[in-house]
């Protein structure tokens, strides 16, 4: 029933970002209303002339009940995504990291060349890499194949809440996969998730579905339930569809 | 007069500093930072002893919110 990764075992399937939420409260809020016990962080500059009582976000985030995944997010090269990710092992004194490497700033679809050359770069460094990835079969296998630990393809693109927009390539990639899928990107409401945990995804990460809703807290809870719904109703197997109408009652015994 | 390249802009210092004196200087908040020169990360247990020299480009960094 749990999520394991990096030979740690975790009750939720749900992992979300801590990014577009009004205030660090805010971010806390989510947090504790989605069940989910890992928080990805963005790695970026300290704003210099800050306000000495400014809370860091890591002040916020009890390592001893969550987990925090920092990403590369904003890396467009494999050099920066690895200069990134050494900076964050060095912040969280963890080898976990969301391995991010994007082709562009108008699409943010990943740069699938650079994204094989930092994993491969991340591995050998003895990170424990979990990597967003295009909904790409052979990539995904390749992927796994050099050492991540969980491979990660998008829903749909990064921020457009569209949902699932490939389910036969990423049922492909789950069914081929050895290691956790997790649909990262493009979820937009709860029946999203739902549809990515019953398609047999390990998990799902989301940011904006929970953080651009009008109630983030709310729509937070949603997702602890859209997940365990969705696993649930893939590990009980669905019905099979038919072409035709089969009564649900007892044809036995009608009255007419 | 020391010149610098902190975090993508350009800024001076009087005379040359060690990083741990740079930082109370500049009242940066010394918790969840990690501290890089010219590249290489400089570990806690050296902000003492490493002293930031002319033309040094310096990134201070931390987490925020992302996804």
């Amino acid at each position: 029933m749990c999520l394991n990764l990096n030979n740690k075992s975790y009750k939720s399937r749900l992992i979300i970002g801590s990014g577009k939420y009004k205030n660090i409260e805010e971010t806390k809020s989510a947090l504790t209303a989605s069940g989910a016990e890992i928080i990805t962080v963005a790695v970026k500059r300290v704003n210099i002339g800050q306000n000495q009582k400014e809370k860091n976000l890591l002040d916020y985030i009890d390592p001893s009940k969550y987990k925090i995944l920092p990403n590369t997010a904003g890396c467009y090269s494999a050099d920066d995504a690895v200069r990134v990710s050494l900076l964050a092992r060095e912040l969280v004194h963890d080898n976990l990291i969301k391995l991010e490497v994007l082709k562009d700033k108008e699409t943010l679809l990943p740069n699938e060349k650079e994204t094989l050359i930092a994993a491969k770069e991340l591995v050998k460094l003895g990170f424990a890499v979990m990597v967003y990835t295009t909904v790409n079969i052979k990539l995904a296998k390749d992927l796994e194949k050099i050492g991540c630990i969980a491979v990660m393809p998008l829903g749909s693109p990064i921020g457009t809440g569209k949902g699932i927009i490939n389910s036969s390539n990423l049922k492909k990639i789950i069914h081929n996969s050895n290691v956790p899928i997790i649909v990262d990107a493009g979820i937009g409401t709860a029946s999203d998730a739902t549809i990515a945990m019953e398609l047999g995804c390990d998990g799902v990460l989301l940011n904006s579905a929970i953080a651009m809703a009008e109630n983030p807290i709310i729509m937070a809870e949603a997702m602890r339930y859209a997940v365990i719904s969705g696993r649930k109703a893939f590990e009980a197997k669905r019905m099979k569809i038919s072409d035709i109408a089969i009564p649900s009652s007892n044809k036995k015994n009608a009255i007419s | 007069m020391i010149y610098i390249t902190l975090n993508g802009e350009k800024f001076f210092l009087k005379k040359e500093v060690s990083i741990e004196n740079f930082l109370t200087l500049n009242n940066i908040i010394k918790n969840n930072i990690v501290i890089e020169i010219n590249k290489v990360i400089i570990t806690k247990n050296l902000w003492g002893k490493k002293i930031i020299k002319n033309n040094d480009i310096i990134e201070i960094i931390t987490a925020v919110g992302g996804g």
